[in-house]
């Protein structure tokens, strides 16, 4: 992979920053913020299909969900295994991967579109939770991992960075595991989205006949899109699961699964960068509201989409990186 | 003889049901070519409005009901005025934007009311038929639902008002060149769709705890039913109940209700893969 320094300066910039403030901050500040950047995943791969494609998927949450108690479970059986920390994560990835896949076959193959899809997501990630919640009772249990139901799961064994600390900050190898995942994926967005598979599935928003005529193959270009975008969500849930130590099914539900939306609706879901930046900001945000209660966090989360989508329908977070843009011309590509 | 009663009775409940849950959103959905996201929230106003006119103003329930509906109609057009019509035209910016005004409405009415709310008894008696009892005001759901979609239908299809409001949201620009007030007839019919929420939130909310997320339980339903229904819900809206309610039932009678809701999700995705236009497409065969 090649990074054109002169296109992405701002990019750079900004993970560069990020590459520096372990050094000024405490393992609290730290542990935050790696909290934040795990959310910005699910963000990007909803901008990868609804921003590009135009397919605006609502549960994303159920893939985010499955990653986290595919994790679980699979690190708590087999606790002990040598290198579980490394090869549970990728498992647990690989189920999502193919959930996405059986999902986006009925959906694109099924020729579902539009509103369509994003009700029938919807209802995916609320019957995943309704499921999850009842599961409580002891018949609910995969190998040695209970799935406790209403409550959640907890104490599982995580990736291991507590070992690695290089006697720095506590949190710090997390922080880093999780800035270099997020450069690679941007990177590796970027390229996709430049890409010809990228190109023709850019194209298919704007006419899905037209590019078929064209003589590609517009279902596997956006079940390829799709299963890439599930697959980022279960990186986050993944990610999550093991920066807190749990899953709960209410990180499937409703609510849960509209913030998504949100922070790619305000970030600008046309440009990687802003939704990164976006969703950080975003977490942060509602992290500090919810001091007051949840619910205030929750309501200004649905101020800032209301508002977003009849004032700034291209994002607040890109308008404001145009801006900069503009002012500081050396910025520019 | 009391098995078969007993069947249908458990199909008539899931059948009103579905079609209660998914009424409102249908006819938003079906004339407007939006999906309410905050339909469950709609029905949640309309509950309210109903407990609380029964428990605080002690209002009859059949009057504290028509409250309910009421207020849940101010509220559609309210909404209707402040948001929603800036985003006609663009069917996926609408659905995000009801989806903000959901999470809004659900968190300040649990700031508001607080996790729940004492509910109202649930009116008319039971009666028993051998070892099993009844609930007469779910046979009273069954019928009512019914009429109520029977009336819709002849409302939209057979009407002038139907025809008006269908002939504007085909094509505006045509019927506001002929005088029509697009504006108000988009409102009247996002105003009729919120009356329905309202409508399922006032008839279920004796028989339910009131809580500010008692509208969510209708939501999975009512997206199943409208998906499975199709483009044209007044056609499709009960064939597709019919048969939701008919795997609904027979699953939660061998298994248990959240595998019913389970097998509800699998039947409505394989539906949608063999006819992607749900049931209106299959009786209408239009293109």
């Amino acid at each position: 992979m090649k990074l054109n320094i002169k296109k992405n300066k701002l990019a750079i910039i900004i993970f560069l920053i990020l590459g520096v403030v372990p050094f000024f901050l405490d393992s609290y500040y730290l542990n935050n913020i790696s909290y934040f950047m795990c959310w910005s995943f699910i963000s990007l791969g909803l901008a990868v299909i609804w921003g590009m494609g135009g397919v605006l998927s609502f549960g994303q949450t159920a893939f985010f969900g499955l990653a986290g108690y595919s994790f679980s479970v699979i690190s708590i059986n087999f606790l002990g295994v040598a290198g579980v920390g490394i090869w549970s994560p990728i498992l647990a990835l690989l189920v999502t991967g193919l959930f996405g896949l059986v999902v986006g076959y009925f959906l694109f193959y099924g020729g579902i579109y539009d509103v369509f899809i994003g009700i029938v997501t919807l209802a995916i990630t609320i019957v995943f939770e309704t499921f999850m919640q009842q599961t409580a009772g002891p018949e609910y249990t995969i190998g040695l991992a209970r799935l406790n139901g209403f409550n959640g799961m907890q104490g599982m064994p995580t990736i291991g960075f507590q070992d690695l600390k290089f006697g720095l900050v506590e949190g710090i190898t997390q922080y880093y595991f999780i800035l270099f995942i997020a450069a690679i994926i941007l990177l590796s967005l970027y390229k996709f989205k430049n890409s010809k598979t990228g190109l023709i599935f850019f194209a298919t928003k704007e006419n899905r006949d037209r590019v078929a005529s064209l003589g590609h193959n517009v279902q596997r270009v956006q079940l390829m899109a799709f299963v890439i975008a599930s697959m980022l969500a279960g990186l986050s849930g993944i990610l999550y699961t093991n920066w807190g130590g749990y899953i709960t099914p209410s990180s499937m539900g409703l609510v849960s699964a509209a913030l998504p939306v949100v922070w790619v609706a305000a970030s600008g879901k046309k440009d990687f960068l802003s939704v990164f930046v976006g969703t950080v900001f975003l977490v942060w945000l509602s992290q500090t509201l919810a001091i007051n209660g949840a619910q205030f966090a929750i309501i200004t989360m649905g101020l800032i989409l209301v508002i977003a989508t009849i004032f700034f329908p291209d994002g607040i977070i890109l308008m404001l990186k145009n801006k900069l843009i503009k002012k500081f011309k050396w910025l520019q590509s | 003889m009391i098995m078969l009663f007993n069947i249908a009775y458990q199909f008539g409940d899931a059948l009103s049901f579905l079609l209660l849950s998914a009424i409102g959103l249908a006819v938003i959905f079906g004339m407007m070519k939006i999906i309410n996201l905050a339909h469950g929230e709609f029905i949640t106003v309309g509950a309210y409005g109903t407990v609380i006119s029964g428990k605080v103003l002690h209002l009859p329930l059949p009057i504290a009901m028509a409250v309910g509906v009421l207020v849940t109609i101010l509220f559609g057009l309210i909404l209707e005025k402040l948001i929603i019509r800036h985003l006609y035209g663009r069917p996926l910016d609408s659905v995000v934007a009801t989806w903000g005004i959901s999470l809004i409405v659900s968190q300040s009415f649990l700031v508001i009311f607080g996790p729940s709310y004492e509910g109202l008894q649930t009116p008319m008696g039971n009666f028993k038929l051998g070892d099993y009892s009844y609930s007469e005001y779910r046979i009273f759901l069954i019928f009512f639902s019914i009429a109520l979609l029977a009336l819709l239908y002849i409302l939209f299809m057979k009407t002038s008002f139907g025809a008006l409001a269908r002939a504007t949201i085909e094509k505006p620009e045509i019927a506001s060149s002929m005088g029509v007030n697009v504006k108000n007839v988009y409102s009247v019919t996002f105003a009729i769709g919120a009356g329905l929420a309202g409508v399922t939130g006032a008839l279920y909310a004796p028989t339910m705890t009131i809580v500010p997320s008692i509208g969510q339980a209708f939501i999975v339903s009512a997206f199943i039913t409208v998906v499975t229904a199709g483009a044209s819900p007044f056609i499709g809206l009960v064939p597709a109940a019919a048969f939701l309610s008919t795997v609904q039932t027979s699953v939660t009678f061998f298994y248990k209700a959240t595998i019913g809701i389970i097998a509800l999700l699998f039947s409505v995705i394989i539906i949608i893969r063999f006819l992607p236009k749900g049931f209106s497409g299959l009786i209408s065969k239009e293109k």
